[in-house]
């Protein structure tokens, strides 16, 4: 899409860089992350000039406090999501921003988005439909609400108004599904 | 071992990757993870698959964020690397990433950017309804010059009308091819007199209005203006004589004329004058 060259790093090149706060660490993480950190993002928050705004917030924060992430306990991308979403779930309840938003209905949110954003084009997402499919509605919903919504377990408990353990169970077995069709 | 595969089934792992335990719950899998590497490894999957997931669910930012967000990171680099121990120094007290996050939190002046929408939308509406009221003020008052002109011109017309014919009058006392012959009362009416201008060049005939001192005729007879001709009457033309009447009329033209006379008669005038009703003559 861009006509530069994205910058690319392995990943333990890619946190080598930015413990000695390299340049082109900054370049690097924006180029390999800033579509899916966004993708997360801006299913929260659907205002996108909010939603850019989040997205700067989020490189700020992982910047500034990269040396608190460790790579013994956990992969990078899972820390930096982790800032996003709480990020984006603590402007969404902000009473700032709850003002101003207007509310979507939750099952139309991921078509909403799609519908107004242009997608990446990745050639593996040809096959994406098939794995929406392959999930029950049960499970997707709740990936849908804890990924893209930014609710705990415990508020999905109380919102789709089934047991806790049920909650985990299905959230599970949706990430297995997952990990299914992804490895 | 079965311990460990109750374990990963209870779903906590799951829960662990999407940042949803305590601190407490937390440090517990990490202990587990570092005890057992089928939990690491569960760990490494689930992260994988949510990782793709994620990727998979991409949305590309606008390419000009780009440049914004990577020196906003750059201005922060500079600032750091003028206190880097401060950084350090924290982090090593705690180490929990939510913590140290909030420790380094910077405000965004950019996270005013809806209420300034707001402003700024506020403030375009009220230089618009301003504007429209300046136009239409303004339109009210072109209008106004557009009537004021319109009546000027139609002024400024009939006095050029006016000048026109009043230079055309004095032109004929001007003009020295023009006779001026006074007709004087008969007997009967003898306060009675009429000047007619009388061009023989031009064949024009003239009645001097504004000089007239004939009775004022009523509806149903007129003045009738006579040339003798040969010793013949040759009709001239009709005419109203009003107590207000102003300027000059033109008769019918002739170019010989023995003497003019004016008779009163119906209204619309005879072919041959009537000579008792002879008001005023003169001869040339």
């Amino acid at each position: 899409m861009s006509p530069k060259r994205k910058i690319s790093l392995t990943e333990e090149e890619l946190v080598l860089a930015l413990r000695n706060r390299e340049k082109i660490a900054a370049d690097a993480l924006y180029d390999m992350y800033s579509s899916s950190l966004f993708g997360v993002i801006s299913r929260i928050i659907t205002d996108t000039a909010i939603a850019e705004d989040v997205l700067q917030e989020t490189f700020i924060k992982i910047w500034n406090s990269f040396s608190s992430y460790s790579a013994e306990k956990g992969r990078l991308f899972t820390w930096m999501v982790n800032i996003a979403r709480n990020l984006s779930i603590d402007k969404v309840r902000s009473k700032d921003f709850k003002n101003q938003s207007k509310n979507h209905e939750l099952e139309n949110n991921v078509t909403f988005i799609d519908e107004q954003r242009n997608t990446v084009y990745k050639p593996e997402l040809l096959g994406l439909k098939d794995l929406v499919d392959k999930l029950k509605p049960e499970q997707k919903i709740i990936l849908e609400l804890v990924y893209f919504k930014g609710y705990t377990h415990v508020e999905v408990s109380e919102e789709l108004d089934v047991p806790l353990g049920t909650v985990k169970t299905r959230l599970r077995m949706a990430i297995i599904e997952l990990r299914k069709y992804f490895n | 071992m079965e311990d460990v595969k109750a374990y990963i089934e209870t779903g906590i792992l799951e829960l662990y990757v999407l940042g949803e335990l305590s601190q407490d719950e937390k440090n517990q899998v990490e202990e587990m993870a570092s005890k057992h590497p089928q939990i690491k490894a569960e760990i490494a999957e689930i992260e994988r698959s949510l990782e793709a997931y994620a990727a998979a669910n991409a949305v590309e930012p606008p390419e000009q964020l780009r440049d914004k967000v990577l020196n906003s990171l750059l201005t922060t680099f500079a600032d750091d690397s003028k206190f880097p121990s401060r950084e350090f120094l924290e982090n090593d007290i705690d180490d929990e990433v939510d913590e140290a996050v909030n420790d380094n939190v910077v405000p965004l002046p950019v996270a005013k950017s809806g209420s300034f929408y707001k402003y700024a939308f506020a403030a375009c509406l009220a230089a618009l309804i301003a504007s429209i009221a300046a136009i239409y003020s303004l339109n009210e008052r072109l209008n106004e010059s557009y009537g004021q002109i319109a009546s000027l011109q139609q002024r400024n017309q009939t006095f050029a009308s006016r000048v026109n014919y009043m230079q055309g009058e004095i032109d004929i006392f001007h003009d020295p091819t023009f006779k001026l012959v006074k007709l004087q009362g008969t007997p009967k009416t003898p306060a009675s007199q009429l000047t007619v201008a009388w061009n023989p060049v031009k064949k024009k005939v003239m009645i001097d209005m504004q000089a007239m001192k004939l009775a004022a005729n009523d509806e149903a007879h007129q003045y009738q203006l006579w040339a003798i001709v040969n010793g013949k009457p040759v009709d001239l033309g009709v005419f109203d004589a009003k107590p207000d009447s102003t300027g000059m009329i033109e008769m019918n033209p002739v170019a010989n004329a023995a003497a003019f006379a004016v008779t009163l008669e119906k209204r619309g005038g005879v072919p041959s004058p009537t000579m008792s009703q002879m008001v005023v003559i003169a001869t040339i």
